[in-house]
């Protein structure tokens, strides 16, 4: 069976040179360039912080509570993705299926909660993006990491309707293996602004 | 037959095994209660800034490595991948202290005024 496998994989286009999966090395080669985009995002907030002349305080204007409801939301969602993984894995795609979608769900109302909050930013404290040092470099790094969130939930959203279909089913392991990575991702890069943005006073 | 050695071959593309849906829970919990602590931490007084700075960030060190090394099974995974992955975020961090030390902005020592 392991040499059955093993040709299979040989003929695979998927799998290069190294033995590897190139969707999955090209993943995280992405994940590896997005690290340096967002570290440049923090590092030039951090580099701002306390300079405003004008304009709320971040201390004034961040709800905490509400954050880190978002906060759990993403390390939950983390967990439905390994759990649609591993059931995938065992070629059960109702509950695989099932879990992208609780995914997805999770994502969307993460990205709901952002949206209130801006609102509430803009409506009620007169912050945007060109209020200050403060609003220029939290919206636009809170606002990129929101984008990616985004566009996860809609590939998410592409694997349940392709589960729901029965296109989906333990051959497809790496695709949303691929997914995972990238929403795994997402979260790393909360648990970093989460800390740096929101909690250091 | 046909299908278990297509799944076989699908599911080890990226050269390395998983954790179990137990540890996957376990690392959830552990994730779920360093969040806790981290968020009770500021509501607690009397906790001088720097210790408060240096465990805010030790703690969410613990939880993007947790993320990454189970979920992300970075850990279980080809060197190739981690190599991908830990040496932009090697940069990413050089990045992050160079821009602040660019501006004279540091999270734990405050500016020298001569």
């Amino acid at each position: 069976m392991a040499d059955h496998a093993a040709a299979h994989a040989v003929h695979d286009p998927n799998i290069g040179n190294t033995g590897l999966d190139n969707r999955k090395v090209g993943m995280w080669a992405f994940l590896g360039s997005d690290c340096m985009f967002f570290g440049s995002l923090i590092g030039t907030y951090l580099a701002y912080k306390g300079k405003s002349i004008s304009g709320p305080l971040p201390h004034e204007v961040f709800d905490i509570p509400l954050t880190s409801y978002s906060a759990a939301l993403l390390l939950a969602s983390s967990l439905t993705m390994v759990l649609a993984l591993a059931a995938l894995q065992q070629n059960r795609i109702k509950p695989a299926t099932r879990w992208l979608f609780v995914t997805a769900m999770l994502g969307l109302h993460f990205v709901l909660n952002q949206v209130y909050e801006f609102t509430t930013f803009v409506l009620h404290h007169n912050l945007t993006l060109s209020t200050s040092l403060f609003g220029s470099s939290f919206f636009v790094l809170t606002g990129f990491h929101g984008a990616h969130v985004t566009g996860g939930v809609i590939w998410l959203l592409i694997l349940v309707m392709l589960g729901m279909r029965g296109k989906l089913d333990a051959r497809d392991y790496t695709k949303v293996e691929i997914a995972g990575l990238y929403w795994h991702f997402v979260d790393i890069v909360w648990i970093a602004i989460f800390t740096v943005i929101y909690l250091i006073p | 037959m046909a299908d278990q050695h297509a799944v076989a071959a699908a599911t080890h593309g990226g050269g390395g095994g998983h954790a179990t849906v137990k540890t996957y829970i376990n690392v959830a919990i552990v994730l779920a209660i360093i969040t806790a602590v981290e968020v009770a931490s500021l509501y607690i007084p009397g906790i001088p800034g720097p210790l408060l700075v240096i465990s805010l960030l030790a703690m969410s060190a613990v939880k993007f490595f947790l993320v990454v090394g189970f979920f992300m099974h970075l850990r279980y995974d080809h060197p190739i991948m981690r190599a991908l992955f830990v040496g932009p975020l090697i940069i990413a961090i050089v990045i992050i202290l160079a821009v602040m030390a660019l501006f004279g902005a540091f999270v734990l020592l405050p500016r020298v005024v001569l």
